[in-house]
């Protein structure tokens, strides 16, 4: 059995996770972030959405965010940490000695930018990357969207009819490319697209095509390696503004954005070992001591003097819903609230509605602190108190919450104030 | 109005009013069939999915177990393609009679139906999840059948003879002539618009709503009292065989291997209406149980997807009792010129999927006398279309076609490696833009995902391949969002719940398809 010691032990590498062990890392703690596998930022589209929705659509999400309920994420986290969070973010996104040099997130608390999903509805977003700026609907007038029939998981002409039906003059094209095979996912077309000749040709296959008025909007595949390059690229061998429009995952932007994060973590220097599923914990009084993790060869002990829970939700299996309808928190053993009682409504029957269940999360105090033990702070999707589809939030939620986690574990700690 | 004329009308587009086109056709009697919905929507698409081999019956009704394994044994032939040879086993568990199996192996033999007791250790080499203290075991020839394909391809034979389908045609009113059914008006709900087809003979195929259809042609006391029973599809082949318990028949005791997942049925609750698909939580609870009975561990498997189906349990009011002993699951074929002087018309309901073929057959015969024909049926020599080899389908034959094709095809559906080819085909042929429709024939998003990926892939497909608008594929989509969440909700927990919250992310989270145009607010 190994055994490690740190500071602080992070669980969960989503974009809360990350944050947070970046976070914690820079205010001088040894942290390490443990997590069973890689997080939400795979599958979202890699934009903040800070709050889209409450219910009806937000514009600026810095003066919806003063009206939400008393036990809601961003209530517990306070308005001042989650403009710090937004602040820091787009600090360390944009950063020359970031990740991705030149890459930019752009935007800010005051007002959502609109952008179209792969289906063409168009969902507010807080903070996005640059490579998805031109796709804003409030500035657009016309525009051109592009898809190729080998990436299955983007159609173009179902996107562009119901820009139309919006209001936007929207032209369609579908672009024959060449690859080895008949399909790749949008990481393979991102791999391509980190060719420079590879998108030079596509460049020069596609500018032909395009007729219509306004920017280019290309599947969210502009590359892994350097996407500011790809964009500039792009931009110059067809003369317009290029745009991003999520696909089915894996989604590219969002592994970027998780590289951002772990080139922070790192920078830092802390740790991150993914593929390190929590087993079992030990307890001491009231204290959670260290976390056993299945990895490859034997188990791992982690012991430290704190813990941030970032595991997820019920998406993440870190909370379940048993056969007998019994909920658990699966890593620590920790009490659960929202959970619907016996015998009442866990879901209900419109898939529309919110669900009675969806609110569900680890209970905790107004710092965060998770409820019954004294040295575990929550954040991201294992808080209570959020629909965070309906109300697109998830991103933000877990970009403040990891924030404010790493704010009041530090402090915990006596590492002083983070710099 | 657009008027045809045809020399038999169907009603009801499930099994048997299928076979009763197919066997029509084959017999070279013009056809026309229509349903209100699509084919195989209503009972027959709902059933379990067992092949009977009548051990079921064999000790409670064995006429009903004489028919199954006759039947059995037919459609193993003629509808080889939609068959797979999976076996069956009757075990006695340690809450069943040990007594009953005795008196089964007993009436096995007198009914004819093939039975050989094989060792509890050999039946646990067979399936080595079956629970440990199983005490007896017999071997039968249950199967498992696929509805959807043994329907479509009779409906595929029919047309090859010149036979008109029409799915999606509501019967709005039965046309009289005196004492003499003439045919029906019905509505293309599609289209939206009537129709009137005179017909020499109209078939009344409708099932659970037999009573229904009956009573628009002014004749009473048809009664069908639809019982309801839930299943649950388990993902994974928890067996490769069918289970049965070996006790009286009674809820929650056979567990049948299908295509890619295990269903759990049934139960029987008398409801009054044939559309009530409640599920109870209570029930769910009662198929789970009965799970770990048959398969220990059943609970931790994640299960896919409740349904219910209502099967046509018919009492005769114009027999000799209204006694409700009287209803049965037998199959009941009404000649209506002779039961209520009424002449052109025939109800056909009850009985149970298994005997499906010898139904039409039986009904096809009576619609001979009244024509006044004379030509044999041939449903039990002639193979339906797709299975003229005689090969039963085998699990892995998609795997199989896809290894072959691997990087010459594109995947729309992992869960039931569908490919795109099969896609456009099934929109080319069958016109339809509604993605149930294309779920029925496909299998596609029934899997473990339910639809998480290859539902946006196949909206994108359907609308870019034309003949429908953002509004109508952004609708056909939420419909079938919604359509899924009645199946899931029931039963989500454990893995099943993570992956509709994965997909909620999707839907949601990645494509905001509740802000779309035609979202519900």
């Amino acid at each position: 059995m190994r055994r490690r010691d740190h500071d602080v032990v992070v669980i969960g590498a989503g974009t809360a996770g990350m944050v947070a062990g970046a976070r914690l890392a820079e205010a001088g703690a040894d942290v390490c972030v443990i997590a069973k596998g890689v997080g939400s930022t795979h599958l979202a589209p890699g934009t903040i959405d800070v709050l889209g929705y409450a219910p009806g659509r937000v514009e600026s999400p810095a003066d919806a965010l003063t009206s939400l309920a008393a036990d809601h994420p961003y209530a517990l986290i306070g308005s001042a940490a989650v403009a710090d969070a937004v602040d820091w973010f787009t600090a360390t996104a944009t950063a020359a000695a970031g990740a991705f040099p030149g890459y930019a997130y752009v935007g800010s608390l005051e007002r959502n930018l609109l952008l179209p999903t792969a289906v063409g509805a168009l969902k507010p977003s807080a903070l996005v990357p640059e490579t998805f700026v031109a796709g804003d609907a409030r500035q657009l007038d016309g525009l051109t969207v592009v898809g190729t029939p080998l990436l299955r998981d983007f159609h173009a002409s179902l996107c562009a009819d119901n820009l139309r039906a919006a209001g936007l003059r929207t032209t369609t094209v579908s672009l024959e490319v060449e690859l080895d095979r008949v399909d790749a996912n949008a990481l393979g077309f991102a791999r391509r697209f980190d060719d420079p000749r590879w998108r030079a040709a596509f460049s020069a296959r596609l500018a032909p095509l395009l007729t219509g008025a306004g920017p280019v909007g290309l599947p969210a595949v502009l590359g892994l390696r350097d996407p500011h390059a790809v964009l500039t690229d792009l931009q110059a061998q067809l003369g317009r503004r290029v745009f991003e429009i999520p696909t089915l995952p894996p989604s590219v932007p969002g592994m970027r954005l998780f590289e951002i994060l772990h080139h922070a973590l790192r920078r830092a220097g802390g740790r991150l070992v993914i593929g390190a599923g929590v087993v079992s914990h030990r307890r001491e009084g009231d204290r959670v001591a260290e976390v056993q993790t299945a990895t490859a060869g034997s188990n791992t002990t982690y012991a430290a003097d704190a813990f941030v829970l970032a595991s997820g939700g019920f998406h993440s299996g870190a909370i379940t819903l048993d056969s007998h309808w019994q909920a658990h928190e699966q890593v620590l053993g920790l009490t659960l609230t929202g959970v619907p009682d016996a015998g009442a409504p866990r879901f209900v029957p419109s898939y529309f509605a919110e669900q009675p269940l969806s609110r569900a999360g680890v209970a905790v105090g107004p710092d965060l602190r998770a409820t019954g033990v004294s040295n575990v702070v929550v954040a991201g999707a294992s808080l209570p108190g959020s629909a965070s589809w309906r109300e697109a939030s998830g991103e933000g939620i877990a970009l403040a919450s990891g924030y404010r986690a790493a704010e009041v574990t530090a402090t915990a700690l006596g590492a002083g104030a983070i710099a | 109005m657009l008027s045809l004329t045809t020399e038999v009308l169907v009603i009801g587009g499930g099994a048997t009013g299928a076979g009763v086109a197919w066997d029509a056709s084959l017999r070279g009697l013009g056809v026309i069939l229509v349903d209100r919905l699509d084919l195989a929507e209503g009972t027959s698409g709902r059933f379990h999915g067992l092949l009977h081999s009548g051990g079921r019956y064999v000790v409670k009704d064995a006429p009903a177990a004489r028919e199954c394994i006759a039947e059995n044994r037919i459609l193993r032939r003629v509808a080889a393609d939609c068959i797979e040879d999976t076996g069956g086993l009757f075990v006695t568990t340690p809450w069943d009679d040990p007594a009953y199996a005795d008196r089964f192996a007993a009436a096995c033999r007198e009914t004819g139906v093939d039975c050989e007791e094989i060792t509890v250790a050999q039946a646990r080499r067979d399936e080595p999840r079956l629970h440990p203290e199983i005490s007896r075991a017999f071997r039968v020839p249950d199967a498992n059948m696929d509805i959807w394909k043994t329907v479509w391809a009779m409906a595929h034979g029919a047309q090859q003879c010149g036979a008109r389908i029409l799915p999606y045609h509501e019967v709005t009113a039965i046309r009289r002539d005196g004492d003499r059914v003439t045919g029906a008006r019905v509505r293309d709900v599609r289209a939206g618009e009537d129709l009137t087809i005179e017909a020499q003979v109209t078939v009344n195929a409708s099932g659970a709503w037999a009573g229904q259809i009956a009573a628009m042609a002014g004749i009473d006391g048809v009664r069908v009292f639809p019982g309801r029973g839930i299943m649950i599809a388990m993902n994974h082949r928890l067996v490769n065989t069918v289970i049965n318990r070996c006790q009286m028949p009674t809820d929650g005791d056979i567990l049948v291997p299908i295509r890619t997942v295990s269903v759990i049925g049934t139960t029987d609750v008398h409801t009054d209406d044939p559309d009530d698909h409640t599920v109870l939580e209570s029930e769910v609870d009662r198929m789970l149980d009965d799970g770990e009975k048959l398969v220990p561990g059943f609970r931790q498997a994640r299960a896919l997807r409740v349904w219910t189906g209502v099967r046509p349990l018919f009492e005769d009011a114009k027999a000799a009792g209204t006694d409700t002993r009287d209803v049965t699951r037998a199959h009941a074929l009404l000649d209506h010129r002779q039961r209520d002087g009424v002449e052109g018309f025939v109800t056909i309901t009850g009985g149970k999927v298994t005997t499906f073929r010898l139904m039409a057959e039986e009904t096809v015969d009576a619609v001979c006398d009244l024509l006044g024909r004379d030509t044999p049926g041939s449903t039990a020599e002639q193979p339906l279309p797709g299975s003229e080899s005689g090969a039963n389908y085998r699990l892995g034959e998609r795997l199989a076609r896809k290894d072959e094709r691997l990087r010459q095809e594109q995947t729309i559906c992992e869960c039931e490696l569908v490919p795109r080819s099969r896609l456009e085909h099934a929109l080319a042929e069958t016109g339809s833009r509604n993605l149930d429709d294309i779920r029925r024939r496909l299998r596609l998003g029934m899997g473990p995902c339910q639809g998480g990926f290859c539902i946006y892939r196949t909206v994108g497909i359907m609308h870019a391949a034309g003949g429908i608008d953002a509004a109508s594929a952004d609708a056909s989509l939420l419909d079938f969002l919604q359509e899924r969440w009645k199946g899931v909700w029931p039963i989500l927990y454990g893995d099943q719940l993570r992956q509709m919250r994965f997909d909620e992310w999707v839907f949601q989270g990645v494509l905001d398809v509740g802000h779309l145009p035609e979202a519900p607010a």
